[in-house]
């Protein structure tokens, strides 16, 4: 099948890239002076975290035009994506704590980033969980459609209200976190890495997708 | 429209009301968790004021969740959902039918809980009282509003009661969490302007919910 | 390093070798899943 060895080919690409962007971080990228080489997690966790981020609007995007058009292509997409993104959600929720302890000093802390990682990856749970309880097809697809739209609705009220929480009760800062103003080499490891978690997701996508379509075509006992 | 919806909601709250088992497992709930709160505490240790808005919340969440579990129960235990949908009413007047019975009952629980909160906890409200119904008024719809759209969606899988919950999660903790601050901004005092801020987030979470959910429904039990 | 850096190469580290293992293990649970049933 033609989509799944292109999938398999680009995920390849991705993953040898990836360890690309490893060598570059690791070893090619200065260390930052305050935070120290733990800052460098930052290069693994933002792009895990657009990426997450990237699905769940897609998973909202297709359940929209599911419901609107009835293509079931965009049914088995929305499913992609959204066990695509749990993995990088996972990711992010994962890496973020790792950086938190060291920089923040906590493991955890109801901050603005962390929550958003902790929703966005319950979300992701909470969609694959419900085509997991429903038996028929076609309300699976439906209400897949209905809960991912409401995801993708609730994203911007989770940044709002961790904006509108910031701006009431400053956080002591122990130390600043990367500012969006990074120096060239720096910023330039971070879109590399992004540019490689995004190959990664599309070959994951359109592996998954493959394998919607070889279940379809051959059902499971 | 509307009327279809009231006589719906009226019949569930009948319905409700006659058997009285529901709402007096929800008030004797909200009780005892208020006891429970209240004389776990060291009051030497804790100022009132600072647990009280989140013991308040969690209350309330519970019974939420309680007339959320039962929302389409009925319906579907005696197949009664079908005779809903052939009858000549809008898919929508079902969903303002089932909010509108699920609010009254959250709101009724509320409406006990909130005076004993108050004496159990030696809390002053009434002088924040309007904006604090206010507070608790949307916090409410927010979260009935997307736990009716999510409960039509979970009632015929297995596991209904342990899946609505989760789903309903991630939705139901942001205006809890606004709730919350705007609570504690309102019992302890500070300037009416802290808590704007919430209220407004409340505000436009309802309007974009209610709406969202008011178009999705009929997907959720079309054919 | 320059004095006054701090010392976490621990959790650089940590954190890379998660998401490593993470996305890598999701490739092979997806090539293994894809291949024929």
């Amino acid at each position: 099948m033609k989509l799944l060895k292109t999938g398999r080919w680009i995920t390849g690409i991705g993953l040898v890239l990836l360890a690309a962007v490893y060598v570059r971080a690791l070893a090619f990228t200065p260390v930052e002076r305050f935070q120290g080489p733990a800052q460098k997690i930052y290069y693994v966790h933002v792009p895990s975290a657009v990426v997450s981020m990237m699905a769940m609007g897609l998973v909202g995007l297709a359940g929209i035009l599911f419901l609107l058009l009835k293509d079931q292509r965009f049914d088995r997409f929305g499913e992609a994506s959204a066990e695509v993104g749990t993995a990088f959600s996972v990711v992010m929720l994962t890496t973020g704590p790792i950086w938190a302890k060291p920089i923040w000093g906590t493991w955890w802390t109801w901050d603005a980033r962390l929550t958003l990682t902790l929703f966005l990856f319950l979300l992701f749970l909470g969609y694959l969980l419900l085509r997991g309880a429903v038996t028929d097809p076609g309300l699976k697809a439906r209400y897949s459609a209905v809960l991912g739209i409401c995801g993708l609705v609730l994203l911007p009220f989770i940044h709002l209200s961790v904006y509108l929480f910031r701006t009431l009760h400053p956080q002591p800062i122990v130390l600043k976190p990367s500012a969006p103003s990074l120096p060239g080499e720096m910023l330039m490891t971070l879109l590399m890495s992004f540019v490689v978690f995004v190959i990664l997701y599309v070959g994951f996508v359109m592996q998954r997708y493959a394998l919607s379509l070889l279940r379809e075509e051959a059902p499971h006992a | 429209m509307l009327r279809h919806a009231w006589y719906l909601a009226r019949k569930d709250l009948l319905v409700e009301f006659r058997s009285r088992t529901a709402i007096l497992s929800a008030v004797v709930f909200t009780v005892l968790v208020l006891m429970v709160f209240n004389f776990g505490r060291d009051p030497t240790a804790v100022a009132a004021v600072d647990l009280a808005p989140s013991i308040l919340w969690v209350t309330f969440t519970f019974a939420a969740m309680l007339a959320l579990n039962r929302a389409f129960q009925l319906e579907l235990e005696n197949q009664a959902l079908d005779g809903l949908l052939l009858a000549p009413i809008s898919r929508s007047s079902i969903y303002l039918g089932k909010l509108i019975a699920n609010l009254v009952f959250v709101a009724t629980v509320e409406a006990v809980g909130l005076p004993l909160f108050a004496l159990f906890f030696n809390v002053s409200i009434l002088h924040v009282l309007a904006s604090l119904v206010a507070v608790i008024a949307l916090a409410t719809i927010g979260f009935v509003a997307v736990g009716t759209l999510f409960s039509a969606m979970t009632a015929r899988t297995r596991f209904a009661e342990l899946l609505l919950p989760v789903l309903l999660l991630p939705f139901m903790i942001p205006p809890l969490i606004w709730a919350v601050l705007a609570t504690a901004a309102l019992l302890a005092g500070r300037p009416l302007s802290e808590a704007t801020g919430w209220l407004r987030l409340l505000a436009a979470f309802d309007i974009v919910f209610v709406t969202l959910a008011f178009v999705l429904f009929p997907a959720t039990v079309n054919e | 390093m320059p004095e006054g850096v701090p010392q976490n190469s621990a959790f650089m580290i940590a954190a890379y070798v998660v998401t490593a293992v993470i996305l890598v293990g999701y490739a092979v649970i997806l090539y293994r899943r894809t291949l024929k049933p």
